[in-house]
């Protein structure tokens, strides 16, 4: 099926400035795809690009097939919720709602019904007479949510929507969108920087990092298999253990950190004895005990910190002279043990290897 | 108690207060209450009270005539400034940089040029373009001076206004146009709501201008300065007075009106 929206070649500088560069993208219909990087790493550009508020420098942007780069944004079919919402003030939330299908010249009729609709979709339909500003701050949302959809755009663009609201509420929100989603089948392109965010909801995350993107794919395996240093890191919490190889058999590498040979996957890395290379741990494939595991890779450590976190408990474990390891273990797996003498193992499929030279 | 006596600044603040709300209206107070002297002439104890005098003013045709051409010069200019207001306010808002300071700097200019200079260039200028004291004059005359108050007031609130509104409704399909009147225009609504009020003030409450660039007909302004020259009598109290009572009626109205808008 052709994409609904391909960016190709794209770059945009502002000045001397490249703010999105070399973005070559495909978004497949239906889909809920998440721009996600640092601050300031093109992400607002690359949606406002598609929306029609910045015109590429180079590059070509095409929507369902046409090539939009030059069509202001009133004439393409895509539409924005915008971060602080951009809520008419003086217009009550049905008129909201309605603006854009009075603008396609839907008739009155047809507008009503889509419009309550739409307010019932979101458990909204006391307030259609409403005001923004007699309204909350997740009911806004979800007006201006309703709002960008009432057009049926080909993609709806979402800049960072929900960052306004309290932890609570926006996790409510991250599966009330999630679920209006997959009810509207709508692709929805999404940006945040907050990873946890990228991870529930999206199908595919697109890395972005100084304007490139730096790795795309489902959150799953994105998680499990990080291409870089940079996504490692910024996707979840990890160890990120700088080693030599020094040696490999039948997709496992054997390296070298801090004294210790660590048996690891290769993954789709073909790595030679004497390359320097990241051994990508993530916390809570580490295991706690008293006695040795019966694990590929396991070593002695001391508890340096301990902190109860409900759940699971987050550890910090000395190995050797300094070196720390994150941990998250269950709770019941650390009751009673000493502090100065645990073992701490992992097997050798959950670590991925990440060549050196991606490290920022 | 001891705590009051202790806050000398604030009591002095206070104060000062209050006697300034005395300045300010003792003399209107006086106005008002010689309007109902029973007596043509201006003295006091007042003695009996009358609203003999409001029975012949309203009944003054000259008075009337002159009411009637004030205001529709002041609605004129105020139709006339608002427009062009607006669209500078828009102009300028559309600026970047040093450019728009400049702009902003002319479009004030009027506002702080003193009222004679600003009346006689006017006068020499309708007289080297052959357009004749009158009407026409005044209102070209007003306007030049209404025009930066309208400016400063939809800037003010334009400036206010969150940026991604337009983008919001431009992405909704609405062009520029549309996006103008229907966003943009109902946002500044009530900063232009404020301007024309303060047009409507400002022009029927101007003299200089008037009498440099008016025909024969009378403004309110000239016809109360006509009357007081020819002796100070309780009639011209009672015209004050009603122009005192309208004025604070309409800046009052106003004032609720965008103090509700704003709540909002
Ligand atoms: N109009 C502009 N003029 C100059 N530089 C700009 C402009 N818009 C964006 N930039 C720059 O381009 C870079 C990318 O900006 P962008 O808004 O896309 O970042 P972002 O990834 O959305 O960041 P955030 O998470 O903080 O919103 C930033 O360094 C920003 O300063
Ligand atoms: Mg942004």
């Amino acid at each position: 099926m052709e994409p609904v929206v391909q960016f190709e070649n794209v770059r945009k500088s502002f000045g001397s400035f490249v703010a999105v560069d070399n973005l070559n993208l495909n978004i497949e219909r239906g889909k809920f795809v998440t721009l996600l990087g640092p601050s300031g790493c093109g992400k607002s550009t690359t949606l406002r690009m598609l929306g029609g508020f910045e015109t590429p420098t180079e590059g070509r942007i095409l929507l369902s097939g046409r090539d939009v780069t030059m069509v202001p944004p009133n004439r393409r079919n895509v539409n924005i919720v915008f971060q602080d919402y951009a809520l008419f003030p003086h217009m009550t939330v049905a008129k909201n709602i309605a603006f854009g299908l009075e603008l396609k010249g839907v008739d009155q009729k047809q507008i009503q019904r889509r419009v309550s609709e739409l307010l019932e979709l979101v458990q909204l339909q006391e307030f259609a007479s409403r005001l923004p500003s007699e309204l909350s701050g997740g009911q806004r949302q979800r007006v201006a949510l309703m709002r960008a959809l009432a057009p049926d755009p080909d993609v709806l663009l979402l800049d960072e929507p929900l960052s306004a609201l309290d932890a609570k509420l926006r996790q409510t929100m991250q599966i009330e969108l999630k679920a209006i989603q997959e009810q509207t089948g709508k692709t929805f392109m999404f940006v945040t920087h907050d990873q946890e965010e990228a991870l529930t909801m999206s199908d595919t995350i697109v890395v972005m990092n100084n304007g490139r993107i730096e790795q795309m794919g489902d959150p799953a395996s994105l998680y499990k298999r990080p291409g870089s240093a940079f996504v490692a890191t910024f996707l979840g919490e990890t160890n990120l253990l700088r080693s030599d190889v020094v040696g490999t058999d039948a997709g496992e590498a054997a390296v070298r950190w801090n004294g210790m040979t660590i048996k690891a996957s290769a993954g789709a890395l073909s790595p030679k004895a004497g390359d320097a290379i990241y051994v990508v741990l993530r916390p809570e494939a580490i295991q706690c005990s008293a006695g040795e595991p019966g694990v590929a890779n396991r070593v002695k450590g001391r508890i340096r910190q301990r902190v109860f976190k409900g759940n699971h408990t987050s550890l910090k474990v000395e190995i050797g002279e300094g070196h720390l390891l994150n941990a998250l273990v269950h709770p019941s797996e650390v009751e009673g043990l000493s502090l100065d003498d645990i073992w701490v193992g992992w097997s050798a499929e959950a670590t991925t290897l990440i060549p050196s030279r991606n490290a920022s | 108690m001891r705590a009051m006596f202790h806050d000398w600044p604030g009591l002095a603040l206070k104060s000062f207060y209050w006697l300034f709300v005395l300045y300010l209206f003792l003399p209107l107070s006086l106005m008002v209450a010689v309007s109902f002297k029973d007596a043509s002439f201006i003295s006091f104890p007042l003695g009996n009270l009358t609203i003999d005098w409001y029975a012949k003013v309203i009944q003054d045709k000259q008075f009337l005539d002159a009411c009637l051409y004030t205001i529709m010069i002041a609605a004129a200019t105020t139709a006339i400034a608002t427009v062009i207001g607006v669209w500078i306010a828009m102009l300028i808002g559309s600026l970047r940089g040093a450019t728009q300071y400049v702009a902003f700097a002319i479009a004030c200019l009027p506002a702080v040029v003193p009222g004679m200079i600003s009346a006689i260039s006017l006068r020499i200028f309708i007289t080297t373009i052959d357009l004749p004291t009158g009407t026409v004059a005044i209102i070209l005359g007003h306007v030049v001076h209404a025009v930066p108050f309208v400016v400063v007031m939809v800037l003010t609130r334009l400036r206010s206004m969150p940026g991604n509104l337009v983008d919001a409704a431009r992405d909704l399909g609405a062009d520029s146009t549309v996006t103008f009147f229907r966003v943009t225009l109902p946002y500044l609504g009530p900063a232009i709501f404020g301007g024309m009020i303060f047009c409507l003030l400002l022009s029927s409450d101007d003299f200089v201008r008037t009498f440099f660039l008016g025909g024969y007909r009378p403004t309110l302004p000239m016809l109360i300065f006509a009357r007081v020259q020819s002796g100070m009598s309780p009639e011209i109290n009672v015209m004050a007075t009603l122009v005192l009572v309208v004025t604070a009626v309409v800046g009052l109205y106003a004032e609720y009106l965008t103090r509700r808008s704003r709540i909002r």
